[in-house]
């Protein structure tokens, strides 16, 4: 049985999003693995230009260019992708486990009895098969698990599980024209975007988190600043979002959001076991607290025992001097 | 109308867990609590029992024994039944397993609305929900923050979308996944808690109550969990000395440039 690969590619603003950049390199890496054809599809309105690219990582992307699939629905994506792994039949299909991905792949892997792991963080190409690694218990234990050996695998991964790779390639690009069919039972009434051209939460590489050592709403524009600065993004913890300081959308922890940023920064942040649920996979961590025992230092790779409000402006100006000097 | 409700009974965040020396299984320390999420699917359910009267809200879990204490719970806060299916010698990792038990019991018994957890804190699949509203052939809408029920079996919900908010109007029967903000899950009062005591939990065998959607048994699991280990320990951490907030902050940068190479 062939081991094909497909990854089901992402899009903002018709830009394939850094977190599928990252399947199509691990893709690579499993279809070379597999002797067999790395697959991409790219679906919305107006995709030709996300296909370029995508078609730089693969041997062939599936393109389908439809208007009715213009805003999200489970309804639509999933009608179009039932038609695609069946016509191409894929072994393992790779998405990311972003809201898309967690609303989508499981109703498709029940329509397919497929082997479904979700959230994961890594694989393991040694050995026969392929194995998954995936955390358990807000990341306290981690499990390596393995689907079957005649199930279609579908596997969804946090964003910064892998690193991207150069393209390189310029592989095949199909248009499909495929049935895209509406649950009838649900009509959308209004949706609103934020507009916000800012990186995600999840999939940004820089997040700089603010707890209740910040004080104030007001306080957080210092956290912008640098956020802006790094084309990163500001977290808050429970008791921030809980005191309206900040939404809920920008909540990391169990309750909340998780994360696995290259560099996660937090400021008057205590470091409570729900909060490290959120983000003990980042890659670095660095804490500000002025209290030296603040629990978060256990899990900080960095630390600064000081004041805040005398922290971030000088912060501010290091980093300031690192991008213009890059 | 007939609201279900399911629960998952988790372990507590403080609860130990130990890997056993094979690292094939683990023994969790037994502080169990009902499911984060799935404390604003009961109290959702119970709003709209006080809102509409003419509800009966059915709790029910998927699990071993020691989840009768997670049903007696919603039972405490107000659900009127529980059922919990026995899932003793089944293979719950695979969470198609997990959807095709609660699915097969849903369409048994027939309900007009389902609510669930956005996410099991154990697992954090976040899968089941969709899966069921996929075997059952309803619809179904992630991470609701807002329900509203309409008239002809109707309902108006908000959730969370990539970046936004959206409002959609569902026809019932349907099934929504609850996320953080849907309400104030109640605390249950001691009269409820003395009603939940007294009331009966239903046991099902899911091998004799028959499961539509698939086979269940063992054999049909497409996931094995292979082995268990802990997280990768951090270095302990390295508190960057300096007389000034500025001299720190210069080690800091240089070190994040230099050694971690993340600048
Ligand atoms: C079921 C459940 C789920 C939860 N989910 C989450 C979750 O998803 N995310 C989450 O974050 N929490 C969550 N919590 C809450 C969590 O347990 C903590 O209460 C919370 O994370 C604490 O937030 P904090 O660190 O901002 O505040 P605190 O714990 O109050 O810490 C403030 C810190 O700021 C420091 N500080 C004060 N002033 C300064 C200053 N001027 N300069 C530098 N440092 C200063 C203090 O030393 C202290 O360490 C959850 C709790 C429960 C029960
Ligand atoms: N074994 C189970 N029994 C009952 N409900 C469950 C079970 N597993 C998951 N659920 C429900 O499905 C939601 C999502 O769980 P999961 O897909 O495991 O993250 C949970 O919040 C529960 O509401």
């Amino acid at each position: 049985m062939s081991k094909d690969v497909l990854i089901f590619v992402e899009c903002k603003d018709a830009v394939p999003r850094k977190a599928s950049l990252e399947l199509l390199s691990a893709g690579r890496q499993i279809a070379e693995k597999f002797s067999s054809v790395l697959f991409a599809v790219v679906m919305g309105s107006d995709m030709k230009n996300a296909a370029g690219i995508v078609s730089g990582y693969t041997d062939k992307t599936i393109v389908v260019d439809d208007g009715s699939l213009a805003e999200y629905g489970w309804d639509l994506m999933s009608s179009v992708l039932e038609g695609i792994l069946t016509k191409y039949s894929p072994a393992i299909v790779l998405g990311t486990s972003s809201m898309t991905g967690k609303d989508l792949f499981p109703r498709l892997a029940a329509r397919f009895q497929a082997a479904m792991v979700s959230d994961a963080v890594g694989v393991d190409l040694e050995g026969d098969g392929l194995k998954i690694k995936k955390p358990l218990y807000g990341g306290k234990v981690i499990s390596w698990v393995a689907p079957g050996p005649e199930a279609m695998l579908i596997a969804t991964f946090r964003p910064n599980s892998f690193a991207v790779n150069e393209p390189g390639r310029n592989g095949e690009i199909i248009e499909e024209k495929m049935n895209v069919s509406k649950d009838p039972g649900i009509t959308v009434v209004s949706s609103t975007k934020a507009g916000s051209k800012k990186v995600d939460l999840q999939e940004a590489d820089f997040i700089i988190c603010g707890g209740r050592g910040m004080k104030a709403a007001e306080n957080f524009s210092l956290l912008e600043d640098i956020a802006d600065l790094m084309g990163g993004r500001v977290g808050a913890s429970r008791t921030v979002v809980d005191s309206k300081w900040r939404d809920y959308d920008d909540q990391i922890g169990k309750s909340g959001k998780t994360v696995s940023p290259k560099l996660y920064i937090g400021c008057g942040v205590s470091g409570a076991l729900h909060h490290i649920m959120g983000m003990d996979t980042s890659k670095v961590i660095v804490a500000i607290n002025k209290d030296p025992n603040a629990p978060i230092f256990q899990y900080a790779d960095y630390g600064i025992v000081d004041d805040a409000f005398a922290v971030l402006p000088a912060l501010k100006e290091e980093l300031k001097k690192v991008r213009e000097d890059s | 109308m007939n609201v279900l409700v399911f629960i998952k009974q988790v372990a507590d965040t403080e609860a130990r867990i130990i890997i056993s020396s094979d690292q094939k299984s683990l023994e969790i320390e037994n502080k169990y609590t009902v499911n984060f999420f799935d404390e604003f699917a009961v109290e959702e359910a119970i709003r709209i029992k006080e809102a509409l009267k003419d509800v009966q809200i059915t709790v029910c879990t998927f699990a071993p024994a020691r989840a009768t204490e997670a049903l007696r719970t919603a039972i405490a806060m107000g659900a009127d039944r529980a059922v919990r299916i026995d899932s003793t010698n089944f293979a719950t990792d695979d969470p198609l397993i997990v959807a095709r038990a609660l699915a097969s019991y849903a369409k048994i018994e027939g309900f007009d609305l389902i609510l669930c957890g956005r996410q099991a804190m154990d697992d954090e699949s976040a899968n089941v929900g969709a899966m069921v509203a996929e075997f059952l052939n309803i619809p179904h809408v992630s991470q609701i923050s807002r329900l509203h029920m309409l008239d002809a079996g109707r309902a108006e919900v908000e959730n969370e979308i990539e970046g936004g908010k959206k409002v959609s109007e569902v026809t019932l029967p349907a099934l929504f996944t609850a996320q953080k903000g849907l309400n104030e899950p109640r605390v249950p009062l001691i009269t409820g808690v003395m009603k939940a005591m007294k009331t009966e939990i239903t046991v099902l065998d899911p091998a004799s109550s028959g499961t539509p959607f698939g086979p269940i048994d063992d054999g049909s699991s497409r996931v094995s969990v292979l082995s268990y280990e802990l997280p990768a320990q951090r270095p302990s951490v390295r508190i960057i000395e300096g007389e000034t907030p500025e001299e720190k902050v210069k080690g800091l940068v240089r070190v994040l440039k230099e050694e971690a190479k993340v600048l």
